[in-house]
This record gives structure tokens, sequence and C-alpha cells, in this order.
């Protein structure tokens, strides 16, 4: 018989059985496998931490989404999101499903033109666009989306230096009765400055107006906001057609559908509290379907939704590095994942689990990242079980951001494996090395060399 | 003078006239060929004063009727005037030539117009022809007063035919005249002939041959016809012991000839059938002849065509009564006076137009929904409900429902908008019944709420077991196709939520159900997607609607009136042509090119572009396009090919054609196959370049004997360019 691992006694107040007002006691269940595949077998062979994406769960909550808007309106486009999710493997499943793209730099819009992704189908957002990248975008007749008067007017130069019009929308900020309001980007409905600047793109030939545009924000957890905002861009088009009799091909609502994470703070977990696609869908296809524009001239509908599509099919995988108590009497887990590379732990509380079987008993513990830094916790309370050095860890629902907004902070980025829908395991990104880092770093003459 | 001449003889009247003149010649075999009208009319002057005595009688009818300004077209198609020339050369072959008999033949030929037009006006709201019934009634009452008139001379020139026939074509057609009438041909074949000629009053084999080649180039089925009608009489003959070649028969010998080429192939669309009726009809037209010459002895009269015309309209008079539409043996309802035409025309219309039956209904619902229960379906679809569908939502899984699916709310398809099918009137709204538990079925409400709507006066659609309080129509409300009006719920019959959808043709809650297919769907499965028309999904199909493209349907919406210039390149006569849309009074629209003067009709709807008929120049560009956009859908998707056929006279090449014509009532060994291929499109929600290829072929036995490629580039001015892609030749449209 294995010897039982030592656990330093302690005692602890038992809550089994009687539900207090958070409901029962946490009962944390191990997460062993992904999609069939073995964790610990993973980090065997691909090294700890790492970041594991589920093809399977991609395809299938997209195709979730997708069914949600088409039962339920005519003309339905996704655009991916690449800063949720630029990895290309990850961007060509999206186009594999149909998905156009939706991108926000010219970084990134050049990621989706070297994916293959047609200059017609990538939508151009942001408030960063450089004359470069107007200029390709509008000799691609890629669909621009004006976030604020200075970029109208470089369009404007643009297009008449090329003799070609732009294909644009605007981006439209507005009050769907919702806190925070964003009206940092685009241009604001009620106070006229969206009706101006649409007055300015009509009357100018430069300028082919296609579409319009909002985004209300992010992680949006009333569905009934999106209705607020499609009816308001779609009275928007109505107006449009009365002084113009100009019909717009497609409304954008943008993104910020709320993923089944629990964001910091929040009372009931995400999974019982976000709204579903079916919520959003229903939401803005009838407010659509409810509006003045005709029935014959109903626009798409394109939806930019990022988070809630791959938040799900990302998993971290880690390995605990210490057990730890501390002077108050809690205990402290170490594993060898950080906020480096978990940048979304600063609002959600991640679900964690262990990989592995444990015994049944939890304690209130506090899970700590590597880092040689204060503010690198990943959990700052949580009922967790007993994990030994060594031992796995599997952090869920991580798919969204952390694979674009992760740093490379005293140690490298690990790779990246996909686990496709047969169960096979790819690589899809690298892990950083000496070589790749010290690839771009140059030191000067006179620093080169020195005694000590 | 001359150039007034000139442009009257230009002008569309005089046109008129002269077919009116030549299609009364033809129309003796009820053709309007005009090689043939003029093989005839030279027939007829083989007897040469005969000859224009006929075509006299044939002028005064013409004019007559168009002085009369009775219907120009049936003029222009010598319905009226063969009848009067029939009487013209009956005279004629009588009497000599006298000033008498030209007055005698003009009031002949008027009585028989006013004859003609009266019978049509009788018996022609029976939808039967009048045949030669006037040209009998002419003959008998000028035959019968004319023996009263002194002033007119029995010809005699009958007896003298050489002598004519040498002042005509002097020895050399004397010669052949005497060589045929004496060459050694089967009692069978020389009795054929004579029977032929006497159509025409005459006696002799030459005439026959002529008419028979005539017929020949006319119609290959109407010539095999004629043939085995005959043979059959002669059979019959020979089978009760008397002998056909008695001139008292054979003189008649026209109306087992006549009879079948009108019932096997004229008046009936030429079938197995059809040729069988002429086996039954043609023995009964002997007994006629035999018994009615006995009846008509006794008044000094012929009977001339009185069998045939008989038995002809006692047939078709009966085929009317017959309860049911029988495709077997099918009446001609547009008559293009070519048994072939008639046949290759009834084909593809029963190939391409079985649409037209039904009206354009699409799915009621959004996205794509899989049938869970399709037409005599083994759970409720049967008896007078067979012809339904259930539909509901799955999910990559197959499962219709997230968690445990224990409650409504967990299903697919719950709570999803339910569109209208097309468009209509609400008949009936029920909206007070209560969704069930998952599980419970209410019976007494057995459709629950549901919508009945009105799209015309013999076609209703029904969408049943609708969610409570959802329903956005009231009745009396118009709906549009795709118009939102309920959710799908889980009332009355249903133990878990899904949505009945059946076609009616009355308007009540719980009539029974109409077979009615889908006009227009996608059909998913592996992944692909493939549009289907005018077809009944199935149990287990995962369907959805499909979308109109707005580019293809502007750019084959037609308004009459427009012109759509073309410049030309790698054509011989033309650097720039140009095609009118016109419409007739009876609402059929066309294409018509003024150089080769032919027209292209074409019907244009919601989602749908076809050609429908051409006329004109074979070979031409506009042929070419008929050819080439020969059906259009509306809807873009990539790779989606559109199949169909076009009529083989349309296309197949005449010489292959011709020995085709004598088998095709029977089997078709060829085909002119259609196809479109939706080649590009550059931008899915506002396109402005669309490609199509098209390929029309010819097939025999499944062979290809040639083909013709096309490309139809479409802008968002519509049709920008259409090339024709020959090997040879090949031309470009360029829109201007």
């Amino acid at each position: 018989m294995e010897k039982l691992a030592y656990e330093k006694p302690m005692i602890n107040k038992i809550s089994a059985g009687v539900p207090d007002k958070f409901g029962l006691g946490a009962n944390i269940k191990p997460v062993t496998h992904i999609d069939g595949v073995s964790i610990t077998e993973l980090i065997e062979k691909y090294g700890s931490p790492l970041y594991v994406l589920s093809e399977k769960t991609i395809r299938e909550t997209y195709q979730k989404a997708l069914n949600a808007f088409k039962t339920r309106y005519q003309k339905v486009q996704f655009a991916w999101s690449y800063k949720t999710n630029y990895l290309n493997a990850v961007c060509n499943i999206y186009h594999q499903e149909g998905s156009w793209a939706e991108v926000v730099s010219g970084f990134e819009y050049q990621k989706a033109i070297t994916n293959g992704v047609p200059g017609n189908k990538i939508i151009f957002n942001g408030p960063d666009k450089s004359r470069e990248d107007l200029t390709l975008a509008i000799k691609n007749e890629s669909l621009i989306h004006i976030d604020h008067q200075d970029e109208f007017y470089d369009i404007q130069s643009i297009a008449r230096e090329l003799n070609k019009k732009a294909r644009v929308a605007i981006r439209v900020n507005m009050d769907t009765g919702i806190f925070p309001k964003w009206v940092r980007f685009g241009f604001n409905l009620e106070n006229g400055e969206a009706w101006a600047i649409l007055n300015k793109i009509m009357t100018d030939d430069g300028f082919e107006l296609i579409g319009l545009h909002t985004h209300i924000g992010t992680y949006i957890m009333d569905a009934n906001a999106y209705g607020v905002a499609a009816a308001k861009l779609a009275q928007l088009a109505v107006r449009l057609e009365h002084k113009y009799n100009h019909h717009i091909k497609y409304i954008d609502m943008g993104g910020g559908f709320a993923s089944k994470n629990t964001l910091k703070g929040a009372y009931l977990p995400g999974s019982d509290t976000c709204p579903s696609f079916d919520d959003y869908a229903e939401a803005i296809a009838s407010a659509l379907q409810h509006s003045d524009i005709k029935y014959d001239q109903m626009p798409m509908l394109i939806l930019e939704t990022g988070r809630a599509l791959i938040d799900d099919a990302g998993f971290l995988a880690g390995t605990a590095l210490a057990n730890k108590r501390l002077p108050d009497g809690r205990r402290s887990l170490i594993i060898d994942i950080g906020v480096n590379l978990l940048f979304t732990s600063f609002w959600y509380e991640h679900l964690i689990a262990p990989a592995q079987m444990t015994p049944p008993y939890t304690e209130d513990t506090i899970i700590y990242g590597p880092l040689c830094m204060n503010i690198d916790v990943i959990r700052e309370a949580i009922k967790f079980p007993v994990i030994e050095k060594g031992e796995h860890v599997v952090l869920s629902r991580i798919g969204a951001y952390n694979m674009t907004q992760w740093m490379q902070f005293i140690t490298f980025r690990p790779k990246i494996v996909m686990i496709d829908t047969n169960g096979e395991t790819h690589v899809v990104r690298e892990n950083e090395n000496h070589e790749t880092m010290n690839a771009l770093d140059r030191v000067p003459e006179h620093l080169k060399g020195f005694e000590l | 003078m001359t150039s007034k001449l000139s442009q009257h003889i230009k002008s569309d009247q005089f046109r008129l006239f002269i077919d009116s003149l030549l299609n009364s010649y033809s129309q003796i075999f009820f053709s309007t060929y005009k090689p043939f009208a003029i093989l005839i009319l030279l027939v007829t002057c083989i007897d040469f004063y005969t000859g224009i005595i006929g075509f006299l009688a044939v002028c005064v009818t013409s004019i007559g009727g168009f002085a009369l300004n009775l219907d120009k077209t049936t003029v222009s198609k010598g319905l009226y005037g063969f009848n009067g020339l029939l009487v013209g050369l009956g005279l004629g072959m009588y009497y000599s030539l006298s000033w008498p008999l030209i007055l005698i033949v003009i009031l002949a030929g008027i009585l028989t117009l006013f004859i003609s037009v009266s019978l049509q006006g009788v018996i022609g709201k029976y939808h039967i022809p009048v045949l030669s019934i006037p040209f009998l009634l002419g003959i008998w009452i000028f035959t019968i007063a004319t023996k009263h008139f002194d002033a007119l001379g029995i010809s005699e020139r009958g007896i003298y035919t050489m002598n004519e026939l040498y002042v005509i074509g002097g020895h050399s057609l004397v010669k052949m005249y005497e060589f045929f009438n004496a060459a050694e041909i089967p009692s069978f074949f020389k009795v054929y002939f004579i029977s032929l000629s006497a159509i025409l009053f005459q006696y002799n084999v030459m005439a026959g041959i002529i008419l028979s080649i005539g017929l020949l180039l006319f119609s290959r089925i109407a010539f095999s016809l004629s043939l085995i009608g005959f043979l059959i009489a002669y059979t019959f003959y020979q089978s009760i012991n008397a002998d056909i070649t008695l001139i008292e028969y054979s003189y008649i010998g026209f109306n087992y000839i006549l009879t079948a080429i009108a019932i096997g192939g004229f008046f009936l669309i030429p079938s197995p059938r059809s040729y069988l009726s002429v086996g039954i009809l043609v023995p009964l037209v002997a007994i006629l002849s035999i018994s009615l010459s006995t009846i008509f002895m006794q008044f000094g009269l012929a009977i001339y065509s009185l069998p045939f015309n008989m038995l002809v309209l006692l047939f078709l008079y009966v085929l009317k009564f017959r309860m049911s539409y029988s495709p077997k043996l099918a009446e001609v309802y547009q008559q293009h006076n070519s048994p072939e035409l008639n046949l290759y025309t009834y084909i593809n219309n029963q190939e391409r137009y079985h649409f037209l039956n039904y009206i354009p209904i699409e799915l009621p619902f959004m996205g794509v929904w899989k049938v869970s229960q399709g037409h005599d379906g083994e759970y409720t679809h049967q008896h007078n409900y067979r012809y339904a569908w259930d539909f509901v939502i799955e999910d990559n899984h197959d499962k219709q429902f997230d968690n445990q699916g224990d409650f409504v709310e967990d299903y697919h398809c719950f709570n999803k908008p339910v569109v209208a099918c097309g468009n209509g009137v609400i008949e009936e709204v029920v909206d007070y019944v209560d969704d069930n538990a998952i599980g419970e079925v209410n019976l007494e409400h057995n459709w629950g709420n549901t919508v009945i709507i009105k799209h015309n006066p013999y076609v209703f659609s029904k969408v049943s077991h609708l969610k409570k309080d959802s329903i956005a129509v009231k009745k009396g409300d118009a709906v549009t196709l795709g118009q939102t009006i309920a959710k799908c719920g889980n009332s009355g019959r249903s133990p878990y939520p899904h949505l009945h959808f059946q076609l009616q043709s009355y308007p009540y809650i719980g009539s029974e159900t109409l077979h009615h297919p889908i006009s227009n769907f996608l059909m998913h499965k592996n992944g692909k997607q493939t549009l289907v028309n005018y077809q009944v999904p199935e149990q287990g199909d995962t369907i959805s609607n499909a979308e109109t493209n707005e580019l293809l349907n502007k750019a084959f919406h037609f308004v009459p009136g427009q012109n759509l210039k073309f410049k030309v390149a790698g054509h011989k006569k033309f650097a720039e042509i140009e095609w009118q849309v016109n419409i007739t009074p009876d609402n059929r629209t066309y294409l018509a090119c003024p150089n080769s003067k032919s027209k292209a009709y074409f019907v244009s709807t919601d989602n749908l572009f076809y050609f429908t008929h051409f006329e004109g120049k074979k070979g031409s560009l506009l042929h070419h396009f008929y050819l080439g956009a020969f059906k259009v859908q509306k809807s873009f998707y990539a790779h989606h090919q559109v199949i169909d056929q076009i009529p083989l006279h349309q296309y197949f090449p005449k010489k292959y054609r011709w020995p085709l014509d004598f088998i095709s009532p029977f089997v078709q060994l060829a085909k002119s196959r259609y196809k479109l291929n939706y080649q590009s499109i550059d931008d899915v929600f506002s396109p402005s370049k669309i490609e199509l290829h098209s390929e029309t072929s010819n097939l025999f036995v499944g062979k290809t004997l040639n083909k013709n490629n096309y490309i139809i580039k479409i802008n968002t001015q519509g049709i920008d360019e259409f090339n024709v892609l020959q090997t040879s030749n090949p031309v470009s449209l360029k829109r201007t």
C-alpha cells in the first residue's frame, strides 16, 4: 500500500451537509481529461504550464451561437474578434466555420490578410488606424468602422488620393440603460454626433456608407440592453432612409456577450447568471423585427462576439510548486501559473480544479502564482483540496484574451496545444526560449563585454 | 408608285395575307409548313385550271375573312381558307373553266367562309375543331344546285390530263407522269399514293408521291401515321374480303390517312395510346365509309371526307368527358401545328413545368431545422393528414434539448419564430391553448394554437402547436413571405415542442392535408448545402430556406420597354446588337432581336428566371442567350447547379433529329440538357460581380453529340457580359 500523503493537523469547521447562504459547501470535481486526453500526459509531453484548446468546443459553441441567431433572423454573419485570440489555428477554425474577421489594429489586419481572409470580409475597428492601414483597407474594400472625426478626415483625404470609395460604417455609442456607459469609442447618438457624421459621410463622394456599428460594452449581463441598442440603430437606419433614401446593408451589434466566468465580487456563479446566446439573440432579433425597417430591406446582422465563443474552449494546465501555511493560519498553494499567463484573473474568479483525484476534504486556500510579485494571486480564497508539490491543476474557461494579453515576465511563455475533433493533439504555438527572446535584443558595441 | 407598292408588300398586313393563302393549302394536312404548302399548290396545278380555280377560292375566303374583320390569326393560319380551297378544287375539277364558274366559285368561297365561321362559333365552344365539315356542306350544296345550271359545262379535262401536262411541262413531264402511273409499285403503295392525291380531287400516283414527300418534310410522325393508318385500312379491307383498290373505295382512302394523322399525332400528343386509338378508329372509319356511301349514293352525292370528320369529332368529344386528366393520352392544348413540336413541347413541359401546378411555398421558419416526421409518418401523419411535416431543431449531438429536456424551455425549437411560408391573408387564428408540460398531450384541442394562411382560393397553409400568446397576427391580416407570425410552442397534441406544418385545400382547422412541395429550400447534408426545388422534404432531412440574391434578381429583371444594348466582338455580321424587352397582350414577356427577327419568351418570378419558348433563327445571338440563360435561380450558392431540359426542337441538330422523330412517340433516345454553375461572387452581402457558367449539350442514348458553353457576367448594372465559347468562333457581348 502506498504511503498516504502527510497532512499537517488543522482544526476546521465542518460545513458539509448543511447549506449556508452560499449554498452547499464547495465540492471541487477534479478535471483529469480534456476531450478524452489526460492532462498529466499532456504536461509530461509538452511541459508545464501548458495552454490547451479544444477544437470541438470551439466549433460547437460557434454553431450554437450561430443557430441561436439564424433561427431568429434572416441574415446573420459572425466576424471573429481577433483580439480575443489571434492564434492562427484558432482564427482559421472560425473562418472555416464561415466567420469573417474583425480586427482593431494594423497588426491584426495583416494577420487576417495573411490567414487568407478576403479584404472585403475584414471589419476594421478601433481608434488606432494609421494612414497606411487605412490606405490598405480602402484598397482592399474592407469595412472600415470609423471611430472619430480625425479618422473621417484621414479617410476622406486618402479616398480622394486613391480616387476610390471607402466602404464604411460608423461606430455609435449610446445610452442603453446600463452602467457603465461606454462613450469613449465612436460617435454619440444622443447628443447628435452620430447623425452629424452620418450627414457628412452621406454627402461625401469618397464614402459608401454600408453599415452601422455599436459595441455597448463588455461582459454585459443584461440581454435587453442589446435590444435597446438594436432598436436605436434601426431607428438611425430608418432616419437615413427617410433623408437619403439610402439602405444600409448591415447592422453590427459588436460583441460583449458574457461568458460563463464569474466576475470578482459576483454573488452567484456566472454559469447561473449570465444570459445565453438565445437570450441575446432573442433581444436583438425581436428588436430588429419590430423596428420600422421595411421587411424586404432588413439589413444583415453582424456579430463580433469573441469572449463568449472562445472562453470555454481554453484551459491552462499547471503544476503545484509548493504548499505553505501563512501566519494567519490560511493555507496557500503556489502553482506555476501566474498572472502573466492569466491576465483575466484580475477580474474573474477563475475555475480551478485539481487534475487528479484528491481527498474529499477542502480547506480555505489562497492560490499564488510563481512570480516574485505581490500581486500574483490567482484565487484569493477558495475551498480547495490538498495538492502535493508536483501534482497538477487545471484552470478552465480561459480561452479569451489570455493568449493575446499574456506577458513575458521573468520566464518564457509556454506552448499552446490544440486537441482536434478526433482527439489528436497538435502544438499550435511553440514556447519561447533564450534564442527567441534574445533575437530581438540589440546590445550597443560599448556595452558588449564586461569584467566582474 | 413603286416605292408605295414595295412598302405595301413589306407591310405586316400583306405578309398576313400571303400567310393566309399558303397556310390554306398546308392546313389540309394540319400544317403551316410553307414548303409543304408550295408543294400542295403545285400538285393542285397538275390540272392547271383547277389549280387556278382553287387559288381563286382561297383568295376569296382570305379577302372575305380580312374584310369581315374576323380574327386575323385564325384567317392567316388558313383555318377558314382550306375549306374554301377544297370546295374550289372540287368545283374546278368538275366543271370546265368559264365566267359563270368563276362567279359560282366566288359565291361558294363566301358561303364556305360563312359556314366555317358559324360552325366554329357553334362547336368551337366545346373545344373541338370544325375540320372539313364546311367543305362538305359547301360542296354538297353546290353540287346539287349546279346540276341545274346549264351554263356550266362538265369538265372534260380530266380525260385529257396529258394534254394539260404537255402544255405545262412539255414532253418530259408527261413521260414522268406516265412513268409513275405505269410503274410497277406494290399495289399497297399505289393505292396509298392515289388516295393521298384524291384529297386534292386527283387520281394519280405522281401527285401522291409529291404529297407524301411534302408530308415527310413537314413531319416524320404525320408521314408514318399516314402509312400506318392506310395499312390498317388495307388489312381491314382484306380481312373482310373487300377490294380497296376499287375506285369507289380508293377515292375516299384519304379518310384513313387523315384520321390517323389527326388522332395519332395532331389533336392528341403522339404516344403509344394515340397510335392504338388510330388502330381502333380506322376500321370504324372504313365501316362508316361503306355505309355512308350507300346512303349518299341515293342522292347522287359523294361522301368525300365525311367518315373522317364524323369519327374524329366523335372521338375528340368523347375524350372531353374523361373524369381526370390522363398524361398517357393527352390532348394538345397549345397547338404548334406540328406533331413533332407538340410532342417535344409536351415532353419538355412535363419535365420542366410540373412546378407550375404549385404555388411558391417556402419553409415556415428561420435557420436550420430537421424534419422529425414527414409525409406518411409513423406517428400522426396518416390517412387524411398524411401530407404534413413536423419540424424540430437539433444540435450537433442530434439532441433537441439542453439539460435533461424536462422543461419546454430546454428545447431548441421552443419560442423560435414561426414565419409565413408565402404571401397571403390570415384565415384563422387560435391562441388560447396552454402549452403542455413535457410528455403530456392535449387531446381536446388536438392542433393547439394554430394559424391558417390563405394563399389563394385553393391553397391554405397551417402551422400548429404554437406557443400560447405568441401569435402576432390576427384574422384578416395580410402577411408576406418570411414575416414572423408566431413562436414555436408545445400546445395541443404535442408531447414535446415541435412545429407542425401542412398545406390544405380548405380553410378549416382539421381539414385534410394537400400534397404540395416546398418550392425552394436548402438541404444540409455532411456539411454541404444543396439547393432543392419543388420537392417534399423527407423525415430526417435537415433543411433551411434559401436566400434570394439581389444582384441576380436585378440582372434578370427585365422591364418591358427596356433595351439591352451590347457591343459584339467576334461576330461576322454585327458589331452591335440591341434586344428589346416586350410584352404580348396576354402578358407573356419576351426578348426580341430585330436583326434576326427572333423572339425568346421568358418568365421572371421572385426566385426564378426561365425561358419558355424561342421562335426565330436558330444559331442567332438571341438563340444563344436563350440557351445560355435557359433557367437561372436567383439565389447564389457557390457550386450550386441548375439542371434543366431544353425542348428537342429548339436545340437538337436536325440531321440527327429526323430519324428519331419516327420513334419519339414511343421512346426518347435524345435529350438536350442545360446545366448552370454558380461560379463566383465577389462579396456576399453587397455583391457587385457574379459569374455564371452554363453548358448546353445534346445527348443521344447518353452520348454527347455536341455542346455549347456560355459565361454570363453580372455587375451592379445587370447583365454585363455574355460570352459564347465556341472553339471555332467565340463571340462575346459586352453591355453598353
